[in-house]
């Protein structure tokens, strides 16, 4: 995860459950319901990826955080880089949809 | 139970544990090169190592994260800890770049120790070469014993190197 310009579906799912303030632990829980355990993301990796994310300015503590919860949000740059890995995602599912629309024709 | 270090045989080190908790012997605590376990009660778990520097306020957040995860701390030393989960718990490194990232972080430490112990090699060796009498004579002593310390230093980041090699090989392979 050197460079956070094209993000990883980790990285993707975790900065897309700090759109609102969440704790480590509900950003997982969250994953995990969302996608009914397809996807799941080790205590670990989520770890470091949301230390990553913080040292970039992408996401910061929330207000409601003390020593003991740490809640994190988005930052503005974080919304921005979230959005643009938005429309990355949705051309790759719009070449794919389209391509399989014309290929049952 | 011994380790000839985590460097070279982390994945080895985490199934012997797994394997002695299943007869019974259940990791206690780091010892000088290897781990110190005490007897229970048979018990199917798995093990694994991250390592990471934490400061007072990070701990907390830290093992509590793991805990979320299935993964319960077992012991910690020199910013490395060891943690034990369920058989088919989620594993604690769930992709390739955070696997990257942890061996970069053990690579920093191991390599700091390994230039250290060659640059003192080579300050006796200098000695060694051009000085002469009782200097000379010191030395090379120096720079025996400063050899069995670099060669294993040496070979422990190479080790390392080799990991994060095998682990961009996966990666690149999933794409």
């Amino acid at each position: 995860m050197k460079s956070l310009e094209q993000l990883t579906d980790s990285v993707f799912y975790i900065m897309a459950a700090l759109t609102e303030p969440r704790h480590g632990y509900a950003v997982m829980s969250l994953i995990e319901e969302t996608t009914k355990g397809t996807f799941v993301v080790g205590p670990a990796s989520l770890y470091t990826i949301i230390k990553k994310l913080a040292a970039e300015h992408l996401i910061q503590l929330h207000d409601d955080s003390n020593s003991r919860r740490k809640v994190y949000v988005l930052t503005d740059k974080g919304r921005e880089i979230l959005l643009e890995d938005i429309e990355r995602r949705k051309i790759m599912i719009h070449l794919a949809e389209q391509g399989l629309q014309r290929g049952q024709k | 139970m011994a380790s000839i270090g985590l460097a070279f045989s982390e994945e080895h080190d985490m199934k012997k544990l797994s394997e002695k908790a299943a007869k019974g012997w259940h990791l206690k605590k780091f010892r000088l090169a290897g781990y110190e376990l005490e007897k229970g009660e048979p018990e199917e778990s798995i093990f694994s190592i991250d390592y990471r520097k934490l400061q007072k306020d990070e701990e907390e957040e830290y093992f509590e994260l793991f805990a979320y995860g299935g993964w319960t701390h077992v012991c910690s030393s020199a910013n490395m800890h060891i943690f034990k989960a369920a058989p088919e718990t989620t594993p604690i490194y769930s992709d390739a770049e955070s696997s990257i990232d942890k061996l970069a972080r053990l690579a920093k430490s191991v390599n700091l120790v390994a230039s250290i112990a060659l640059a003192i090699t080579i300050v006796f060796w200098v000695f060694m070469t051009f000085a002469s009498g009782a200097i000379q004579h010191i030395a090379e002593q120096g720079f025996t014993y400063s050899i069995i310390f670099t060669v294993p230093a040496l070979m422990t980041s190479g080790g390392v190197y080799y990991h994060m090699w095998k682990n961009l090989r996966l990666k690149s392979k999933h794409i």
